[in-house]
């Protein structure tokens, strides 16, 4: 068992430092690099979009312009944070970002998305339950689903969230409040919505 | 999340949240578009052409050193040297089967080998143990690289991965050479200089 657990150190460890190879390689300019950098997340930086914005094609425009962001920020990263944290970062501005446009072009708030939009491909998921709660995340108002995203998806605090979201601690913890009673409402759990 | 914030979840819909994948892989490869839209940087990739000058540029980075090294070495008292640790050999540098980076290279890098063991006696503890294992993690990168190389001829990534591991220890070998400068009566060295 301790020889299991040493040689998944090791094997973790190896693969931070490929990562390290990988960054440090695409900072001098390969997109050879970045390419392999970007088929490592993809996955995290889509889910986090998606689920944030509710929509697949403005998921997949943000997801596009998170990378060609750290594509430019590259050279300025230090590596004091994991590159899939820093990345993570850059999504979440990407996103902001995205509903700030959308809300100067339509002129009014954004109102609540399709939910058959928002849902990852159904193929890639046979779990119901889960589907139904992808489903009912996208329902909430977006103030309330980012925060709850960030918060009970990602597993950030309420402070990280709340400077990710350029929020107020207070706001972020409402906004969470108001997440949950939605969703149990929508889930039809009344344990959920107390 | 923290305790605090975890309270505030009702228990079902906390597991619930927890269990949902963090990953969700796009319904179409986005690359080209993200690749399309970047923009080239002035450290561009070594193009296959470009490596004899990459290799001659190494060769005179480490003929210069070595030459400054022995030019203090006619000046300077001797200085005890330390034996150097049996890992920091060095093997053919090379790009894969069918790049060798030829006979001239390692042989100036195999001087800067032999200046390095004599230089890295004067090193504190730390700062040399901490350089050795720079350097075996360097060589174990390259020889890792060189066998994905035997396995997949050309491929550009590797290909670049390798010449930043030679590249990296180069720059290794050449912080020890700087900072032992003006040394040789064997002064110790404030370990907090060493940038390896």
């Amino acid at each position: 068992m301790t020889e299991q657990r040493a040689e998944s150190e090791i094997e973790r460890a190896r693969r931070v430092a490929d990562e390290r190879a990988l960054v440090d390689t695409a900072r001098r300019g390969s997109p050879a690099a970045f390419e392999a950098l970007y088929r490592n997340h993809v996955g995290h930086v889509y889910g986090l979009c998606l689920r944030m914005t509710a929509n697949r094609a403005t998921a997949e425009d943000c997801t596009q312009e998170a990378f060609i962001q750290a594509w430019r920020s590259l050279p300025a990263f230090e590596g004091r944070a994991a590159f899939g944290t820093w990345l993570h970062r850059i999504a979440v501005n990407a996103v902001l970002a995205q509903g700030r446009r959308r809300r100067e072009q339509v002129g009014a708030d954004v109102p609540a998305d399709e939910a058959a939009e928002a849902l990852p491909d159904p193929s890639a998921s046979n779990d119901g339950a889960v589907l139904d709660l992808e489903a009912a995340i996208a329902c909430l108002p977006a103030g309330a689903r980012q925060v709850l995203v960030l918060v009970g998806v990602y597993g950030h605090s309420h402070e990280e969230a709340a400077a990710l979201l350029g929020i107020a601690v207070g706001t972020c913890k409402s906004q969470l409040h108001r997440a949950r009673r939605l969703l149990g409402a929508r889930l039809q759990t009344p344990e959920m919505a107390s | 999340m923290t305790t605090d914030d975890r309270q505030e979840l009702p228990g079902s819909l906390d597991a619930a949240l927890e269990r949902l994948p963090r990953s969700i892989e796009p319904g179409r490869d986005l690359w080209p578009a993200i690749e399309a839209q970047l923009e080239p940087r002035a450290a561009r990739p070594l193009k296959r052409w470009l490596w004899p000058a990459a290799a001659a540029m190494l060769l005179v980075v480490a003929s210069s050193l070595v030459t400054a090294s022995l030019l203090r070495r006619e000046s300077a008292p001797v200085a005890r040297v330390a034996p150097v640790a049996q890992e920091l050999r060095y093997a053919t540098a090379s790009f894969g089967p069918d790049q060798q980076l030829g006979p001239a290279y390692d042989a100036a890098r195999q001087e800067l080998a032999q200046s390095l063991a004599q230089r890295i006696g004067r090193l504190p503890p730390q700062a040399r143990r901490q350089l050795e294992r720079n350097l075996v993690e360097l060589q174990r990168a390259s020889a890792e690289i060189n066998a994905a190389l035997e396995l997949k001829p050309g491929d550009p990534l590797l290909e670049e991965l390798l010449l930043n591991a030679y590249q990296d220890e180069l720059a290794v070998l050449a912080s020890v050479q700087q900072l032992t400068a003006g040394n040789g009566s064997g002064t110790m060295i404030d370990a907090t200089r060493m940038q390896l």
